[in-house]
């Protein structure tokens, strides 16, 4: 059984954290090559893992990292207003209201079947987040092949500027807006799938 | 950053195309508006097969498609192939550098250029899962394609492939289709795919070797193929296995 932690809303456990960073490392550094500092040779924490970000994570029943997306807020230092703003056409998106999804993360041990649940659930968790926090829009930067993903869940999606070259890839910015209709939406496209809240005395029990 | 109005202007008009028709026009309006002559949107299988729930729009002059299609180029074209191989999209100039071209590629090619069909640009458009697709934009033979437009061709060969992809149903039938194999079956798939025999399998796995020719028989039955080759492709391309499954170890 899968559970989220959202943790704008509850403490995640140091066991989630510790769980999720080392996912992270194996997906963006050990798979994806991205070039990014690794913590005690086994973590990826970056400056933007700060007190301001906020995670969802979902775990199996045990804790473990199944699946996870950092959401930054665009009013601090973020990766498309800080690092990427030339993949704007215009100033890069930032209020209250606007996050950015960054780290959009599924674990390596999942079968490929599972995956796809996985990343179901996380698309819905990222928009019931919004849509419960107040969030009117997402940001966030992307290579081609994972943008044409995005579009494929049916959300709102569009282009913040041209796409830019990035060695031998090519990296886009997007924003997604989020409204009422949004699940209607992921629900058209075969994505929409909710995950139970972790309970609270699941919560006691792990941070024990 | 003109290339970009543009691309945004299309990414508007394709939010509220609301059917198959429409969305030609939006993208031949926009195609027009950056002097591009031609463009196609398809996914790579072939047509004469299986019609209904692929995508296929184009622009192309009638005569080529006939002759595409009569020689199964929807999964042999060299423009196609290439797209398999890239990461983002290419100028047609640059095929020979993605992949070596046989000579019935280059006669592919050298029939395209007799159609009027020049330069292009291809962006490969795949969703997980779903059948190996693309978007192409071309100017008729002689001109060379506007380097300036390329990046917009980008923007938009992805929202017109998702549009097409939500108005043709294709994600629907994707999603639904797809057998399920109980986890036994889908271990000795795994094998097989690695290469391996029933009699090895059954070792590897500690079950009899009738089981595992059962659970092959199975599996087999249930997505209605016949040998374990294609079992194994079929099983590929739903994602119950993947290629890191196979290659690994």
């Amino acid at each position: 059984m899968e559970l989220l932690v959202d943790t704008s809303t509850e403490a995640g456990s140091d066991a989630v954290f510790r769980s999720m960073f080392a996912a992270r490392k194996s997906v963006f550094i050990d798979l994806l090559k991205w070039d990014l500092p690794v913590l005690a040779g086994q973590y990826e924490v970056d400056e933007f893992d700060n007190e301001h970000a906020r995670y969802l994570i979902l775990t199996d029943s045990e804790h473990n990292h199944l699946a996870s997306a950092r959401l930054l807020p665009t009013i601090r230092p973020h990766i498309l207003g800080d690092i990427f703003p030339s993949l704007c056409a215009a100033a890069p998106p930032r209020s209250p209201a606007v996050w950015e999804i960054t780290r959009f993360c599924l674990d390596r041990r999942l079968r490929s079947g599972e995956r796809r649940v996985l990343r179901n659930r996380l698309v819905t968790a990222i928009a019931e987040h919004a849509l419960r926090s107040g969030i009117r829009k997402y940001t966030g930067v992307a290579e081609m092949a994972w943008l044409q993903q995005i579009l494929s869940f049916g959300w709102d999606c569009r282009p913040l500027g041209l796409p830019l070259p990035n060695g031998r890839t090519m990296l886009g910015a997007l924003e997604i807006d989020i409204t009422p209709e949004t699940p209607a939406l992921l629900e058209a496209a075969g994505i929409w799938c909710p995950t139970m809240h972790q309970k609270p005395q699941a919560r006691r029990a792990a941070r024990a | 950053m003109a290339g970009f109005d543009i691309a945004s202007g299309f990414v508007r008009l394709a939010r509220h195309v609301q059917n198959v028709g429409d969305l030609v026009e939006a993208i031949s309006a926009t195609c027009a508006s950056m002097h591009i002559e031609y463009f196609a949107l398809s996914h790579h299988v072939d047509f004469r097969r299986e019609g209904s729930s692929a995508i296929r729009i184009h622009n192309y002059p009638p005569a080529w498609e006939r002759w595409f299609d009569d020689h199964a180029l929807g999964r042999s074209d060299p423009i196609h192939r290439a797209s398999h191989l890239a990461n983002t999209g290419f100028v047609w100039a640059n095929l020979p550098a993605l992949m070596r071209l046989t000579p019935e590629d280059q006669l592919v090619l050298e029939r395209a250029r007799r159609a009027g069909i020049g330069e292009g640009y291809t962006v490969p458009a795949n969703v997980p899962g779903e059948m190996l697709g693309s978007c192409s934009f071309a100017v008729e033979s002689g001109r060379s394609f506007p380097e300036e437009l390329q990046l917009a061709c980008e923007v938009i060969g992805a929202f017109a492939f998702e549009a097409a992809r939500r108005l043709t149903q294709s994600r629907a039938t994707s999603f639904n289709q797809v057998p399920i194999l109980t986890d036994r079956q889908r271990d000795c798939v795994l094998w097989a795919a690695r290469g391996k025999t029933d009699w090895e399998i059954s070792v590897i796995l500690g079950i009899s070797h009738e089981t595992v020719i059962q659970h092959l028989k199975h599996a087999r039955e249930r997505y209605g193929v016949q040998r374990r080759a294609m079992l194994a492709v079929r099983a590929l391309f739903d994602g119950v296995i993947s290629f890191s499954d196979i290659l690994k170890r």
